[in-house]
């Protein structure tokens, strides 16, 4: 099974829950405001619900499980490079330790997207069985 | 004494009067020329005769007067001169915006011939589904998020309605986090100024969009792909842009942190081009690759596309789209320094032709053939690279920073192949990640600091100067910049297709893989009277190895 009525009625649903979700943020300080965004939120988690329930008629995929662990840790040495040069700027106000910063940073950061995550993305590849 | 303090006091009289004086008779002169030149103006029996040679037509008779008994005065002159600069700039950006518009076309057109026949009924249609997408979103929150907080553009008017950014304070400094007015663009956003930068930063959102589908291309499922793009048009893109163009704190980094002119990027090498591309490799990580294109040593099978004359017209067409994307993002073509816009579309075209050499010459050298679908990335790479500087560098600068980017995507394109073994069927994530990198990155370099927009940039006075030109400090706010494009966008947009693969499946079945997306997908072939060619051997042999 693939495209199907089912998902087509999921992203209909997630778009008018979106809709609703964001009329709601928009006039939030007016009385109506809160129950609309309610009521958006409830349609989205409603069509992912639903969209969930259809993913295993699906059939297998040609992935098998990425753990989730690395992927996560990947993730977080990733911002946390971000987070190194982000401190650099207030740590020093020399154009020379920002750059420094900056470079330290973006190494950190480099490591996580082009070693720990691709690793934990390819490591039971089905290339590999 | 007495006689001194007098001629003081009738000085300052004189002072005080004389210049109301010589203002009036200036005003009474002026005045006087109107009335005259009303009098000289074509009437209509003049008119009715016809105007072939133009002389008659564009008077002060189609200067409209606030009290017609009157006739026409000087302040009917000035708000005529302020409206026609106004309409010139709506006109330039409505314009520079229908060209990007239609680089749809071109990706469509790229990503489709790069793909395998049997998918290319599915990828036209992810590259047609993005637009709407993506619209809908961007314009029930994603503009508000990016451009909420925008006011103060005197090209577009001022966009005064857009002028509430939500900022956080951090030791004494306050920094934009996102902006908060125009959703959906109703209230006071409803705006003819805010009308024109709606469309103009949309399409440029749209851009950012159809680049991710080119990476997961022939295996994404069309539903996830929907929402995927919703949720991008809506939130990711808007939060970074609105950092960079919309008052954000990377917009800031001059005025609080004295870096530079704070992050700089013309045109949209990070916010469009390595928003796009750093989105697609997350989606390519947590897609996996394609059935057969790794064997099981690592090693890499190439998948040709099925048209490769699709795909070099496609990148004509987005070279042709670029004239919109980099001179456009003027944002008008009077006053405030506007008038660099031939500069701009001159940049972009050697940047587009050295991109080409670059990696034509790279490929012929030392692979042995003028690749085209490389010469075709080259171009893009070369276009890509030079839309964050094409605003701030000269044409020298521009040839240079294209031709680098022409070398670097084949690099790029086998680095992330090769090593990283990610898929990545039409090369996006090299020409628009990598590239859009560099871009940025080369602002901090090549800025040659004789651009002059109205005096400033990101509200600090001057010109925007790169390292090679004496500013360092530019070079360090580039660099948060990149590191924030990889830091927060990567992070994020990886996370939340994470969120999504786990709850909806980012891919489609392997029996829907094998068969080609077209039927199962989209219920219909792209090439329904075409004979397809059986795969090559080593793709049957994955695909038996996967059914089993």
């Amino acid at each position: 099974m693939a495209a199907n009525k089912g998902q087509g009625r999921s992203l209909s649903l997630f778009l008018v829950g979106l809709t609703a979700a964001c009329a709601g943020l928009g006039v939030l300080s007016g009385g109506m405001g809160t129950i609309v965004l309610l009521a958006g939120i409830v349609l989205l988690a409603g069509s992912l619900w639903n969209a969930f329930k259809l993913k295993p008629l699906e059939g297998a995929v040609a992935l098998k499980s990425q753990p989730a662990v690395t992927k996560l840790v990947g993730a977080i040495v990733v911002v946390a490079g971000w987070a190194v040069v982000l401190l650099g700027l207030h740590l020093t106000p020399s154009v020379g330790g920002r750059m420094i910063a900056a470079i330290v940073g973006l190494a950190i950061s480099l490591v996580g997207v082009l070693y720990i995550l691709p690793a934990a993305c390819n490591k039971n590849a089905i290339w590999k069985a | 004494m007495k006689f001194i303090r007098s001629l003081i006091c009738l000085c300052a009289f004189a002072l005080t009067v004389f210049p109301g004086a010589v203002a009036h008779a200036d005003a009474s002169a002026s005045t006087a020329e109107l009335k005259d030149a009303s009098g000289k103006a074509p009437v209509a029996a003049d008119m009715q005769k016809g105007d072939p040679g133009g002389t008659l037509t564009g008077t002060i008779n189609d200067v409209p007067a606030a009290d017609p008994k009157a006739g026409v005065t000087l302040a009917d002159v000035a708000n005529q001169v302020g409206q026609n600069k106004i309409g010139i700039n709506f006109t330039w950006t409505l314009i520079t915006g229908f060209l990007v518009m239609f680089m749809q076309a071109g990706f469509a057109m790229v990503e489709s011939g790069l793909c395998r026949v049997k998918n290319a009924n599915h990828t036209y249609m992810m590259n047609f589904m993005v637009y709407a997408c993506g619209l809908f979103a961007y314009w029930v929150i994603g503009f508000a998020i990016q451009m909420g907080g925008a006011a103060g553009n005197a090209n577009l008017g001022g966009l005064a309605p857009l002028m509430t950014e939500h900022p956080i304070t951090i030791l004494g400094k306050t920094w934009g986090l996102f902006g908060q007015n125009g959703m959906f663009l109703a209230g006071h956003t409803y705006d003819v100024g805010v009308m024109v930068i709606f469309l103009f930063q949309m399409v440029f959102m749209d851009t950012a969009l159809t680049i991710v589908t080119g990476a997961a291309a022939e295996r994404w499922k069309f539903l996830t792909f929907c929402v995927s793009s919703v949720l991008m048009g809506a939130f990711t893109y808007p939060l970074f842009a609105n950092w960079a163009w919309g008052a954000g704190w990377l917009s800031q980094l001059g005025t609080n942190v004295g870096l530079g002119k704070g992050y700089c990027d013309f045109a949209g090498s990070g916010v469009v081009h390595a928003v796009g591309g750093l989105t697609a490799l997350a989606v390519a990580l947590i897609i996996g690759p394609r059935i057969g294109k790794f064997n099981r040593d690592g090693s890499s099978n190439a998948i040709i596309g099925h048209d490769i004359s699709a795909v070099l017209i496609g990148c004509f067409i987005l070279a042709f789209g670029w004239f919109g994307f980099n001179p456009g993002s003027t944002l008008g073509a009077s006053g405030a320094g506007c008038l660099r816009i031939g500069s701009v579309a001159v940049n972009t075209m050697l940047a587009g032709c050295t991109g080409t050499f670059g990696a034509i010459l790279y490929m012929w050298t030392l692979k042995g053939k003028p690749d085209a679908s490389m010469s075709g990335n080259g171009l893009l790479a070369g276009l890509v690279a030079i839309t964050a500087p094409s605003g701030f560098v000269n044409p020298t600068g521009s040839a240079i920073i294209g031709f680098i980017a022409g070398i670097l995507v084949c690099l790029s394109v086998s680095f992330i192949e090769n090593r990283l073994k990610v898929d990545d069927p039409v090369g996006a994530i090299s020409v628009h990640g990598t590239c859009g990198l560099w871009g940025v990155l080369s602002v901090g370099l090549f800025a040659d600091g004789k651009s002059n927009y109205g005096g400033a940039w990101n509200g600090v006075t001057g010109s925007v100067t790169g390292l090679f030109y004496g500013d360092a400090s530019q070079l360090v706010a580039q660099l948060i910049g990149i590191a924030t494009l990889i830091g927060f966008v990567f992070t994020f947009s990886f996370l939340l297709n994470w969120v999504l693969d786990i709850i909806l499946g980012q891919r489609v079945s392997a029996a829907t893989e094998i068969a080609g997306l077209d039927i199962p997908e989209m219920g219909q072939l792209g090439y329904p009277e075409f004979v397809f060619a059986p795969e090559p051997d080593i793709m049957l042999a994955a695909e038996r190895a996967v059914a089993v």
